[in-house]
């Protein structure tokens, strides 16, 4: 008989040679105590250093670890997503290799989600970086990233965060996602929690995301703000950019009309405008047609998410995939 | 002679195009050059559309007792789609692909096969290599451009000889043209490439001017690269970034209009400019819209095209606990 693991916990390292056996022992000693059965994750983002060859050496002595191995350096969110989709357990928790990060904070984590969050997110309150090069740019981009996707996070760089696997497996993760995980993953409904966390200085080893990818987050959020909501009614998206400009044609169209009738000249470039806006429009409303069509052929769908975040109630027995907020 | 039951370590595939030496004389010079190897391999030739005098001529060399197989494509796929062909039906574990003209020294590809043992790809590079001053400039801008495209040098990517383990085309799907490009796409995986020397053919003579359409194919041929490896995950990106600048030119354009028509009594119905703007303004928003469009695809698809490329994953199984499951191997 074999059992899946209730807990994964999920940790990407890069070049973190120093860190890797501290981080072990210390997830170890804090989530044994718990009595679930875990799992951890370790995810090697092609380190150039001997980071995986720790790893593998941990995984022999310690049958829970699991590494996932990556030939090179991909960056955060695809570490991040490589070791969700490699995970088993119900519960995910992702948090930085660089120990900065407490793993004594899993257990409030857990309680969280027993509680029937879906997403548990932590937050530095003190945290332990530089002001002008970190603490004051990220103070700027959890302001705009709640403003724009309306989930009001404090910190959405912490990296400590639980999911209920269900949930963020159907998530799409992509590009430089991992910093609003739970903005993405809003788009499913989820009931999100924070919680307060320790934050430690680092150690050993560099800080290896710094100040240069703030703009690149910025442009990811107003993508996935605009797509995830219209990835479901894109016709009604491009219909809407396109009925102003179809109706400014037809007014520019019936002028030059008129002028005709009145005068006897069309004038031409009115006439073209017109033209032009209106084909425009047509063209836009072929694409939401198009984009209907990328919809239905696609694997991310809406009723799969109201499906996991959804809750049926009062008496209604719980499907299984709600097993992990109802038992324990 | 091989005998197919043999355990095959090498499949070598030679795609034959258009453009193609005599089928005895490349046989018997690769043959010549394998054999030196000393390894049990299999010669697999593609025929990518009728190349009915290479085919007669292989016709013979069959007849004449030599082995290897040959597929012929039905049409002209191009040489991407003939390699992916030729590597369904190899069972080697290193693939090595050969030009179908003289373009190395058949001796030296050993040292291909090598330089595998401290890499994942191993490409040849023409060296010392003949050439007029023109086609010397043509080669170093097109790697030179590509250099700035994707950041990696090469000096020599026309040349057909390659060699590599088989799980780099098994997690590599070419097509059309991209067999040129096999190291780029190789690199993003994280394979290891290398560039191995190989002495030139003294047949590989190409004399003439190349046409126009050849020039014009090389800078097509860096564009995709140029969108496959920087933009094909971030569509936005790209067309959003036109798509505003042309959007904003034209709206300032027709705010001008605007402000002319109500200030300075400026009749703006006959004004070619009108015209103008429109056009921006409307291509801009639908650059924009596609780009749209091509986020949605990512977004909607994001786990079938994943970003990364998990290499393996390593876990053993431990009979103290029952609770892991079955385990992969190392």
């Amino acid at each position: 008989m074999t059992v899946n693991p209730k807990l994964s916990v999920i940790v990407p390292f890069y070049n973190e040679e120093e860190n890797i056996d501290r981080m072990h022992a210390a997830i170890v000693a804090a989530v044994e105590p718990l009595g679930h059965p875990f799992e951890m994750v370790l995810v090697n983002d092609g380190s150039r250093d001997r980071t995986l060859e720790l790893a593998i050496d941990l995984a022999r002595r310690d049958a829970r670890v699991r590494v996932v191995n990556f030939r090179r350096n991909y960056g955060q969110t695809p570490a991040m997503a490589a070791g969700i989709e490699q995970a088993r357990g119900e519960i995910l928790i992702t948090m930085d290799g660089d120990l900065q990060n407490d793993p004594r904070d899993i257990e409030q984590f857990l309680s969280k989600i027993d509680e029937g969050y879906d997403i548990v997110v932590g937050w530095r309150f003190n945290r332990q970086d530089k002001l002008v090069s970190r603490k004051i740019p990220s103070r700027i981009a959890n302001w705009l990233i709640g403003t724009v996707t309306g989930v009001p996070i404090k910190d959405n760089g912490c990296s400590l965060k639980a999911y209920r696997a269900s949930l963020i497996k159907e998530i799409p993760l992509y590009s430089e996602m991992h910093r609003f995980i739970p903005a993405m993953a809003s788009i499913a409904g989820p009931r999100i929690a924070e919680i307060k966390v320790r934050h430690h200085a680092r150690q050993f080893g560099q800080s290896k995301y710094g100040l240069s990818r703030v703009y690149k987050v910025l442009l990811d959020l107003m993508v996935i703000k605009t797509v995830a909501s219209f990835t479901s009614r894109p016709l009604r998206w491009f219909s809407l950019l396109a009925t102003p400009m179809a109706l400014l044609g037809l007014l520019a169209i019936g002028h030059s009309l008129w002028r005709l009738g009145a005068i006897g000249t069309l004038p031409l470039p009115v006439a073209g405008t017109g033209v032009i806006l209106l084909m425009g429009a047509f063209i836009l409303a072929c694409g939401g047609i198009l984009g209907e069509l990328v919809y239905k052929l696609g694997d991310v769908r809406e009723q799969d998410f109201s499906r996991l975040t959804g809750k049926v109630w009062p008496t209604a027995p719980l499907r299984g995939e709600f097993e992990g907020s109802t038992h324990a | 002679m091989l005998e197919r039951t043999l355990d095959i370590e090498l499949s070598v595939i030679i795609p034959i195009g258009s453009r193609h030496a005599d089928a005895a004389a490349l046989h018997a010079e690769y043959k010549a050059g394998l054999d030196a190897l000393r390894q049990p391999y299999e010669l697999i030739f593609v025929l990518d559309g009728p190349c009915s005098d290479f085919a007669a001529g292989l016709r013979s060399l069959l007849e004449a007792g030599h082995r290897f197989t040959v597929i012929s494509l039905t049409r002209t796929f191009g040489e991407a789609t003939a390699l992916m062909a030729g590597f369904e039906h190899a069972s080697g574990q290193i693939i090595v692909t050969l030009p179908a003209y003289h373009q190395i020294e058949a001796a030296d590809v050993g040292k291909l096969v090598s330089a595998l043992d401290s890499s994942d790809l191993a490409i040849g590079r023409r060296w010392p290599r003949t050439g007029g001053p023109l086609e010397r400039l043509r080669r170093s801008v097109f790697h030179g451009l590509l250099a700035r495209v994707t950041r990696l040098q090469y000096h020599d990517l026309g040349c057909g000889a390659r060699a590599f383990h088989r799980r780099v085309l098994e997690e590599i799907q070419l097509y059309g043209d991209q067999h040129r490009f096999l190291p780029v796409l190789a690199d993003r995986q994280g394979f290891r490439v290398q560039e191995v020397e190989l002495r030139q053919s003294a047949k590989d003579r190409f004399e003439g001017v190349y046409q126009p359409r050849e020039y014009t194919r090389g800078f097509l041929d860096i564009f995709t690269v140029f969108f496959l490896v920087r933009f094909t995950k971030k569509p936005l990106r790209f067309f959003g970034m036109v798509g505003v600048s042309t959007f904003a030119v034209g709206a300032l354009l027709v705010t001008w209009l605007v402000v002319e028509r109500l200030f300075f009594e400026q009749p703006l119905a006959e004004r070619p400019a009108l015209l103008l703007s429109s056009l921006l303004v409307v291509l801009g928003l639908q650059l924009f819209a596609l780009g749209l469009l091509g986020e949605l695809i990512i977004f909607t698809h994001a786990r079938a095209i994943k970003d990364y490329q998990i290499e393996r994953v390593i876990q053993y199984r431990d009979e103290r606990t029952a609770t892991v499951p079955d385990l992969e191997h190392t």
